[in-house]
């Protein structure tokens, strides 16, 4: 499993607000064309892991070596230039721009010929028809399932390598939530694309990913595939038979 | 859509009820009763009951009338459904109100060359139009809500009327130099203020106004102080001057010379200008630095996660949006002939951030429109003298209730596909989808 250098590998990683730490130390691989699932209970620190890749907050301690590179001290803006795109937490589309203008954003800031970004936007509308549909919409009147196809449509048109995804099926139905679960798979398969989502849905998650990792209080505390994290009866305990999520 | 909120006379009355409850409190104490000075200096104090029961009463007619009104207007909040040939006609005119604004605008200095009144009220607000489109780029387009805007068109102003005075250089060299000093002041304003957002970038942007204005007002050696500039030069028709000289313009091409020459020349080089910042913002929308701004204002993390230096795109927008309140203010000393410190007070840039808020933030018809009610507004209700302010705030409460997103709410989008769709934004409306 293990190749020679991982595509995102974080190192005994440390990030905080002001005098309270989220991360703790966290150590992290993701290999290249992998879905790696980061799972957890709300405060573990699964998206200050995923904000502190992109910059923010700022990691305390720590490495963040992206093609072993090392990019902790990268600006945010900066990192979407080295192709990671995130679906941020909440989706944060841009309510009073156009469906169209939306996945342009995505497009613009990362400098690719017309051509390329014609060809990821059929992609993304192949994966995603109903953004297709709803072209010259405002986003802010998409339903939640639209909004969150958009905004992973939006972070695709950047033509990324590494995707990171924060709670892709929050608040949503478990039909919808299974279309882009399955759309995230396709990408994996058919594009190659290296994922790393974070969930509270530990079930789908682990489902999906080749590998996954537990976090608590901002640890790791379990690391392994996602077949056998699932049989694992402290996971079923706390995550799937207890708090489990629809 | 909203609930509708329930409706019939008992809440009405409810309604009204409350109010003059509301308005007997505030009133009983500030009306009901008046205290005076009694003959040894003792306070005595007098009971009205009479104008405090018609106040009440006036408050609980008033909410009645409102309530009618309201539920006559339709609630705010929701869509009414409009007839299609309405909403046809609507679209129509929507579609050719700008060109025909354009054209009848083209056409003022013909129709009215002999009413100079109506030229310079014409001037006026072309020049509100030109500064409404310029601060779009920074609120309606960028999100950043500047309350020292006029700070820009004052940097612009003294910059011509400086350069003009002391070197003597012809306006259309020092144009584009006060355009390019503002957008310097506009970077310097933005550093500061990169990390802020909303309230706290308001205060600041209008403390920014106020240092500006009182630079201007202290430093006496360069900028006359309270006593302003004075003899600031005309504008020339590219080096030829609209005077009554013999190589002025009307000799040269042998009319009898008028002084309306220059008004229409005025006019039309204000016109010119803000037609300009127009065009250049219109453009800028639909490049990726435009849409950035518009970005920017939606979500400022999403942004940053999408790669868009954030720090840049404020700048530019701060630049952008100062230089054309530079080139505003150039025209505005050469227009006057003298420019002071009393020109360039915060209430010119609450009126200015008005007109854009009422056109509707990002809209430049809205804004035109906006910057004509407005301005023309003032002159209309010149009569009312005192009740002008009154009646103003009224309108504009009134514009709020009925159109909380300005005049010209729509936005349209800059981004198509290159093939026809079969779904247009008209049809897919909010709540549609």
């Amino acid at each position: 499993m293990t190749s020679a250098t991982p595509l995102l590998a974080i190192r005994a990683l440390h990030a905080a607000y002001g005098k309270i730490e989220a991360l703790k130390g966290v150590d992290v691989e993701i290999n290249a064309g992998e879905i790696v699932a980061l799972i957890g209970a709300n405060g573990a620190g699964k998206s200050t892991l995923m904000m502190t890749i992109f910059g923010k907050p700022r990691a305390r301690a720590g490495q963040i070596l992206y093609e072993g590179r090392d990019i902790t001290d990268v600006p945010t803006h900066a990192i979407a230039h080295l192709r990671i795109a995130q679906s941020p937490e909440g989706r944060r589309i841009f309510p009073r721009m156009s469906v169209a203008e939306n996945l342009q954003m995505g497009a613009d800031a990362t400098g690719c010929t017309d051509a390329e970004r014609e060809a990821t936007l059929q992609r993304v509308f192949t994966l995603f028809p109903r953004l297709k549909e709803r072209y010259a919409q405002r986003g802010g009147t998409l339903s939640g399932g639209e909004q969150q196809m958009l905004a992973i449509g939006r972070a695709l048109m950047s033509r990324p390598r590494l995707l990171l995804l924060d709670e892709p099926s929050l608040g949503l139905a478990p039909l919808i939530a299974r279309q882009i679960f399955d759309a995230i798979r396709t990408l994996n398969r058919q594009d190659g694309l290296t994922v790393l989502i974070v969930e509270q849905n530990a079930n789908h998650a682990l489902k999906l990913a080749h590998r996954g990792y537990v976090m608590v209080n901002g640890l790791i505390t379990l690391a392994g595939t996602g077949a056998e994290l699932l049989q694992r009866p402290e996971i079923r305990a706390a995550y799937l038979e207890g708090g489990r999520h629809g | 859509m909203t609930a509708k909120p329930a409706t019939g006379i008992p809440s009405l009355l409810k309604t009204a009820f409350v109010n003059a409850l509301i308005a007997l409190v505030l009133f009983s104490l500030m009306v009901g009763i008046r205290t005076e000075a009694g003959s040894d200096g003792q306070l005595t104090y007098v009971t009205r009951f009479g104008e405090l029961a018609s106040l009440v009463a006036i408050v609980f007619g008033g909410s009645i009338v409102i309530e009618l009104l309201r539920q006559w207007i339709g609630p705010t909040g929701t869509e009414k459904l409009v007839p299609p040939a309405i909403q046809s006609g609507m679209s129509f005119v929507g579609r050719y109100l700008a060109p025909a604004l354009l054209i009848f605008t083209l056409l003022v200095p013909v129709i009215f060359y002999d009413q100079r009144y109506i030229l310079d009220l014409g001037i006026l607000v072309l020049t509100y139009v030109m500064l409404g489109w310029g601060l779009n780029v920074v609120v309606g387009l960028a999100g950043l809500l500047d309350l020292g805007y006029v700070a820009f068109y004052a940097v612009g102003a003294y910059s011509y009327a400086l350069l003009a005075t002391n070197f003597g250089w012809s306006f259309w060299v020092c144009l584009p130099l006060a355009g390019i000093l503002a957008a310097f002041w506009g970077v310097l304003l933005g550093f500061p203020v990169l990390r802020l957002r909303g309230d706290y970038l308001a205060i600041v942007t209008l403390a920014f106004g106020e240092i500006i204005r009182l630079v201007i007002i202290n430093w006496q050696e360069l900028t006359g102080g309270p006593n302003g500039v004075t003899g600031i030069p005309r504008p020339s028709f590219f080096g030829i001057p609209l005077d009554n000289s013999d190589d002025g313009l009307a000799a040269r091409l042998g009319i009898e010379y008028s002084a309306t020459h220059r008004i229409v020349f005025l006019f039309y080089v204000i016109l010119a200008l803000a037609l300009l910042t127009n065009w250049v913002t219109i453009r800028l929308r639909r490049l990726p630095i435009g849409r950035a701004w518009e970005a920017l204002r939606e979500d400022e993390v999403a942004c940053r996660a999408l790669g868009i230096n954030t720090t840049t795109t404020k700048l530019t927008a701060f630049a952008t949006g100062a230089m054309f309140g530079g080139f505003a203010g150039a025209f505005f000393a050469t227009r006057q002939g003298f420019i002071s410190p009393e020109s360039f007070t915060f209430q010119e840039s609450a009126l200015v951030l008005a007109i854009v808020v009422l056109g509707g933030m990002g809209s430049q018809l809205g804004v035109a429109l906006a910057a004509l009610t407005m301005i023309g507004g003032f002159e209309l209700f010149r009569g009312l003298e005192t009740y002008r302010m009154l009646v103003f705030g009224m309108a504009m409460v009134l514009i709020m209730i009925w159109r909380p997103r300005g005049l010209i709410g729509h936005r349209a989008p800059t981004v198509y596909l290159t093939k026809a769709q079969a779904i247009s934004s008209d049809l897919v409306k909010e709540g549609h989808g």
